[in-house]
């Protein structure tokens, strides 16, 4: 990789683009609940897709940029093709604009996540199948049982595109013709899409794990199996918990409820090996990475911790629809999934002191926190007052208003630390020609795989 | 999800680890048929869309109402719930069709002709026969559900 550009620089540095746009039109979009019609070149109509898709895009580009760029090396071989990879980039990102396009000339997919005119779609399908032949291609080079990173992000790059095509089943009459079908299979499909993407990112975090520690144990590891298995029995089982009012079959919501309680176990392990790593006293942050992934930990416990109690119906029942379930989506996105990205990009670009970013990462994730508290604030209030009262909903969001206000306040903080970590990431992808783990001792071995592609 | 900490080697072999994947995956297969069918039946005739319905069903995706609105809690933030606003008290159709038409104090008018909004009117009288929402009734049980929960058509 050295100076040379690789397919997955230009993943990351797409991703880290999208990442700053998404977050400009995230700003505009908060700022347009607190003042209505106060940016009126994007209408929210306009700015919440444009958020929504850009700052998803930004995940999977920056995930898939670590795959491509981690799995020769796991496996001590080449890409299966570069040029492949390649045009998966091409593809990906030149959808991508006619996607902002078709935003901006206001055509919709009129959905709830990743939402553009369905024929859109086909391209992003298509060079997914790139990913996913690339991927198994180069895997299979790997001599010996998979690490549970492998498992991980195979099952990932399969079921996004399972979930991707299911979540298009509303093309269908048989789907948009009954609305319990349409809204149940529509969050069916993107719980398991969400739950994807996850898991993509959690292998890249133990593949971050791994190689700047060098013990390549723990990813082979029944706890890191156990793990997998949880999570993948979530992913399939675990979405009607966003579903719970929908009157659909009571089987699938309890199954849901079941299965989500399941989750204290990953927490309760979580606790206790946390707690061994404290006593070892490994919690390094003297590199940018490390503090990133120590932040990530921290952010699991947190939105683990909100997203199990928000799963549980009677407590449900009250957070449901609220801006608590936004403060769960925002601190999963950002607090876990970014995070842990950007430990990979920084990791990626090789070793950069903290010192010279403690300050910047300190603004990004305290704004988070304030972020994060306000949302739950203002879903504390509009849940209160729905389920209690039978005040009319704009009366209810004006006493949720000074959360709102906060909430917006926050996320310019957000945004500038944001801005500066997108541009040193930029900078150090694209220009410093030093390599990933420039200060573990694997490096030698690293360079030697890196010349093979 | 990294695990430092518990390093012992797995004890489960690789052909099981990969037995419990598949089986996994062929229960979901069956739960995935389940839910496109007889699991998520409408409770009544009048909540299957009309071809009325249908035609709003469309346009509320083309005007990208999904972005400020919410059905049963699924959907933006910025305006309310609209489950049940063709019934519910001191609302209803006209009251709907008006506000579609003319947009409000808070909401924009988004240039709807009078026939969309016809459609956006029974597209909504339909999602209303789907059920309630929000749910008022705070009868929970031990296990931490409500009641309302565990009826599939209310
Ligand atoms: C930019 C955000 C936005 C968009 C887009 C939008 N609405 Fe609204 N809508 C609102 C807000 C805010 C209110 C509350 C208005 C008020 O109380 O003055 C509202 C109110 C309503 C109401 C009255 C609800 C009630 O319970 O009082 C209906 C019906 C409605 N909208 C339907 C629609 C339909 C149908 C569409 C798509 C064609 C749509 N809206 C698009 C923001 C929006």
């Amino acid at each position: 990789m050295r100076g040379e550009f690789t397919p997955a620089k230009g993943f990351i540095i797409a991703g880290l683009l999208a990442l700053w746009c998404g977050a400009l039109f995230g700003v505009i979009g908060s700022w347009q609940h607190v003042i209505p019609n106060v940016i009126d070149v994007v209408p929210f109509v306009k700015s919440r897709p444009l958020h929504v898709s850009l700052v998803i895009a930004w995940i999977f580009l920056t995930a898939v940029g670590g795959i491509y760029h981690y799995l020769p090396k796991i496996v001590s071989a080449p890409l299966h093709s570069t040029r492949l990879a390649w045009l998966h980039l091409v593809v990906f990102v030149g959808t991508g604009f006619a996607v902002i396009a078709a935003y901006f000339l206001g055509l919709f997919g009129g959905r709830e996540y990743w939402e553009f005119p369905p024929v859109l779609g086909i391209p992003i399908a298509l060079s997914w199948g790139f990913l996913l032949y690339n991927f198994f291609r180069t895997a299979n080079k790997y001599k010996g049982p998979w690490p549970a990173y492998l498992w991980m992000w195979a099952t990932g790059v399969v079921f996004f595109l399972i979930t991707y095509l299911e979540s298009n089943l509303y093309l269908f009459p048989h789907f948009t013709g009954n609305m319990v079908r349409e809204l149940t299979v529509q969050w069916k499909a993107y719980g398991a899409l969400t739950g994807s993407w996850n898991l993509l990112v959690y292998g890249t975090a133990m593949v971050v794990m791994e190689r700047s520690t060098g013990n390549t144990a723990i990813a082979r590891s029944r706890s890191a199996y156990l793990l997998f298995g949880l999570g993948f029995t979530n992913l399939l089982f675990g979405w009607a918990h966003h579903i719970y009012p929908v009157p659909s079959a009571l089987w699938i919501r309890i199954l849901a409820y079941a299965i989500s309680m399941t989750e204290w176990v990953i927490l309760a392990r979580m606790i206790q090996q946390w707690r061994a790593t404290v006593k070892e006293g490994k919690r390094g942050s003297s590199t940018v990475f490390g503090r990133f992934m120590f932040a990530s930990e921290a952010w699991v416990f947190l939105n683990l911790g909100l997203a199990l109690m928000i799963s549980i119906p009677a407590i449900n029942l009250f957070t449901h629809g609220t801006h608590i379930t936004v403060a769960h989506a925002m601190g999963s996105t950002i607090g876990i999934n970014t995070t842990i990205l950007f430990a990979s990009v920084f990791f990626i670009a090789g070793g950069h002191r903290s010192g010279s970013m403690r300050t910047v990462f300190w603004i990004f994730n305290v704004s988070l926190l304030a972020f994060w508290l306000c949302l739950i604030g203002a879903g504390m209030v509009k849940g209160y007052f729905t389920v209690m009262t039978d005040l009319p909903f704009q009366t209810i969001m004006e006493k949720a208003r000074p959360f709102i206000v906060g909430f917006a306040v926050s996320g310019l903080g957000l945004f500038a630390g944001l801005s500066v970590l997108v541009w040193r990431a930029v900078k150090a992808i694209a220009f410093v020609q030093r390599e990933e783990g420039a200060q573990s001792g694997e490096e030698p071995a690293m360079a030697k795989a890196e010349v093979l592609h | 999800m990294e695990s430092k900490g518990s390093n012992e080697p797995s004890a489960v072999g690789v052909r099981q680890r990969r037995i419990v994947y598949f089986v996994l995956i062929g229960l979901f297969l069956l739960q995935s048929g389940l839910t496109y069918t007889v699991s998520t039946e409408v409770p009544v005739p009048a909540a299957e869309l009309n071809s009325a319905a249908r035609r709003g069903e469309a346009l509320y995706r083309s005007f990208n109402c999904t972005a400020c609105h919410q059905f049963y809690g699924l959907g933006g933030y910025m305006g309310p719930d609209l489950t049940n606003v063709t019934i519910a008290p001191g609302k209803g159709p006209d009251f709907t069709r008006g506000i579609i038409l003319h947009g409000s104090a808070n909401m924009p008018a988004l240039g709807v002709t009078k026939d969309q909004a016809d459609d956006l009117v029974a597209f909504l009288e339909a999602v209303a026969a789907t059920g309630i929402y929000p749910i008022r009734n705070l009868d929970l049980t031990p296990w931490g559900t409500y009641r309302e929960m565990h009826s599939d058509a209310r």
